[in-house]
């Protein structure tokens, strides 16, 4: 295996992200407001747990380098790193898909109604996982988002944005 | 202790019918509701309170403490068969009893829950008879010092949930800690890490981020392995001839139910301190004086058990300073509090002389309402365990959309679902490169409470933190945690010893 596919070096470039992100929330809580007399300012915690993060990102750096510059290069038993290649990986694709399709839902929740988008993404997500019968598809995409809004609706008195469908929650009200 | 008088009140809620039903009833609920994530015993209790106007105050009671020790169970239901914790005491669970229902001991793994539930119950109940007036004694010596070594404590425990590498549990750790700060301060309302987003200024909702990180990151990674042919499909040839576990298991793990049910009604009894931090410590604490403490995290029965056990003697443990002194000790008995207002009484130190029956018949109610929920769980674990036998391809969308309206629930704001999505793609990153998820789970549970008494600790004297070495109790905490984090370090080495010595004999032959 290559040095750039095993875990060391993954490590190591999530180290250097992750020092990045952590530099930035430090920058951040310098702006925080600064309380006269008080013995420990708003900053003071998120300070304390960004340095924490950054002492121990700077270990895992650490002990990446020394990792990697003890590996031979194509070693056959270093570690290998996850990949989230959605070029190479049909799987890591599907992942992002859904990864999408749940933006999608989060953005339409309010416009379509729970039970709308739920039954799309059901019946979506079932299609991209290789699920072909259509009558299962139709059957779970729809009745289980119904079935789990009544029972916040009637029974737990949730009140859940149903969206076009308004007209059978006040057919469900009516009832 | 007026023994004619506990035997008379005992016998009054075991043989009255109204009791036992509306006990049962709250336990079936409590399980039912418990088993949905972001669903949690809080809501069910509140939604109830309403119905149990029209009663008499016990079989009210014993309602209410079924939804309670019921939602307590129901919670780990959700979190050994789908990964997404019902509730947040039953976050720890999922450490062992995920992985036990991948190697296709779901059955077991419920049966296990169960019974640790109902020991634990017991055991807070007992605890709660005999010994409630001392512990509240000693739970009302805590202040923020006490508290904060407490959470400190508590956190200890986060080497011993890290896995191989305690550098990445120890970023995860602070990470959460440092998302617990998003919103407006505590103490002196300054806006932290809002950017101008009104919805962050209560800060990150604890439940829509649990469910994001187990629940929704577990269904994108299992689109993922389903895709790459990776996914095995459980047929569960588990047969379920036995609803309760057998002998030899509990032989295994009585240690574990005993220390786990004593931590849990300890920790219960502190007013703030609940049952999502009680099985952290009693996993922790029981996984770092294991002999196999490699073993914790793959699967076994005294994971289950040092968890659940914990969880359900908070609901005991809650129960003291509520009767004794009138503070409830979580927001479960928080809102039963209002119940015994709403009846005319004020629990409280003279409740002990004045309504001394009443305060037997609710001790009645919680060994009752734990037995209830052990008759509830006995019916339903074959059905439960037939869950993961539902195809994959099915149960993911189903877990989806169910986790997701749970999100939406807690505070009816779509936010919160995009919370849970943002945090369900974050799960899933972390897990890939290995970085353990627990560890953020325990932040968020210990961070507000840690932020919090230091702050109120450092203002109360003056910025002089040595002044904690005159609170003898905040002292032994500080010195058990010290001791469980040398413990869990010195565990770990031997573990990533034995198992770099493992994988080099395999790599030999």
């Amino acid at each position: 295996m290559k040095k750039t596919q095993s875990k060391a070096f993954s490590n190591l470039v999530i180290s250097i992200i992750l020092l990045v992100f952590e530099i930035w929330a430090y920058v951040q809580t310098l702006s925080f407001k600064v309380v006269k007399n008080a013995a420990v300012q708003p900053a003071s915690f998120p300070q304390f747990m960004c340095l924490g993060m950054m002492v121990f990102t700077i270990v895992l750096l650490i002990q990446s380098v020394i990792k990697l510059m003890s590996m031979k290069e194509d070693d056959p038993l270093a570690a290998p790193a996850g990949s989230i290649n959605f070029l190479k990986s049909k799987g890591a694709l599907a992942a992002l898909v859904v990864i999408a399709l749940c933006i999608a839902y989060v953005a339409l929740f309010e416009v379509l109604g729970y039970v709308l988008v739920s039954a799309l993404i059901a019946a979506a997500i079932m299609w991209i996982i290789g699920k072909r019968d259509f009558r299962q598809i139709l059957l779970v995409s729809i009745f289980v988002p119904l079935l789990m809004w009544l029972v916040f609706y009637k029974m737990l008195t949730v009140n859940i944005p149903m969206g076009i469908l308004q007209p059978l929650k006040n057919l469900v009200d009516m009832i | 202790m007026n023994w004619s008088l506990l035997f008379q009140s005992y016998g009054s809620v075991f043989l009255n019918p109204e009791v036992l039903l509306m006990t049962l009833l709250g336990a079936a609920g409590g399980v039912l509701l418990g088993a949905i994530p972001g669903m949690t015993a809080t809501m069910g209790v509140a939604l109830l309170i309403p119905f149990s106007f029209g009663m008499d105050l016990i079989p009210s009671i014993g309602l209410l403490l079924g939804i309670y020790c019921g939602g307590m169970y129901g919670g780990s239901i959700s979190a050994i068969l789908i990964h997404a914790p019902g509730t947040p005491a039953a976050a720890a669970t999922l450490l062992d009893g995920y992985p036990m229902c991948q190697k296709g001991q779901a059955g077991k793994a419920l049966s296990i829950a169960m019974f640790s539930s109902f020991c634990g119950g017991i055991i807070g109940a007992l605890v709660m008879t005999f010994l409630s007036p001392l512990i509240a004694d000693v739970a009302m010596e805590f202040t923020s010092a006490e508290m904060l070594m407490l959470a400190v404590f508590g956190l200890s425990v986060i080497i011993a949930i890290s896995g191989q590498s305690i550098a990445k549990g120890l970023i995860s750790a602070f990470f959460g800690m440092l998302l617990c700060t998003v919103g407006m301060d505590p103490t002196y309302s300054a806006k932290r890490f809002t950017f101008g987003v009104k919805s962050l200024y209560s800060g990150l909702q604890f439940i829509p981020v649990l469910i994001g990180l187990f629940a929704v990151s577990e269904i994108i990674a299992g689109v993922e392995r389903i895709i790459n042919g990776e996914e095995k499909q459980e047929r569960s040839n588990e047969k379920i001839t036995e609803v309760l576990p057998g002998l030899s298991t509990i032989a295994q793990i009585w240690p574990q139910i005993l220390s786990g049910g004593l931590i849990g009604t300890f920790i219960g009894a502190i007013p703030g301190a609940g049952g999502d931090i009680a099985v952290f410590v009693s996993y922790g604490f029981n996984k770092s004086f294991s002999k196999h403490p490699e073993q914790w995290g793959t699967g076994i029965p005294q994971g289950i058990a040092s968890t659940e056990s914990a969880n359900n003697g908070c609901s005991g443990g809650a129960m003291i300073p509520l009767l004794s002194l009138g503070v409830p000790g979580d927001a479960v008995t928080a809102v039963i509090l209002g119940a015994f207002i709403m009846k005319g009484i004020q629990p409280g130190p003279t409740m002990y002389v004045d309504k001394l029956d009443t305060v037997y018949c609710v001790f009645a109610a919680l060994m009752l309402a734990n037995l209830a929920m052990l008759v509830v769980g006995c019916c339903g674990v074959r059905f439960f365990a037939k869950i993961v036998s539902v195809e994959k391809k099915i149960l993911y969308p189903i877990i989806l959309v169910i986790s997701l309206l749970g999100a939406f629930s807690i505070n009816k704001n779509v936010f919160d679902v995009g919370v849970c999505v943002l945090f369900g793609v974050v799960g899933w990153l972390m897990n890939k490169y290995e970085f353990p998820l627990s560890p953020i789970l325990l932040a968020l549970i210990l961070g507000p409470m840690c932020e919090q008494n230091f702050v109120r600790f450092m203002d109360l004297n003056g910025g002089n933190f040595l002044a904690i070495l005159g609170r003898p109790i905040a002292v032994g905490f500080f010195v058990v945690a010290v001791a469980v984090i040398l413990f869990s370090i010195y565990n770990q080495k031997k573990i990533n010893k034995r198992e770099a010595a493992a994988k080099a004999a395999a790599k030999g032959e």
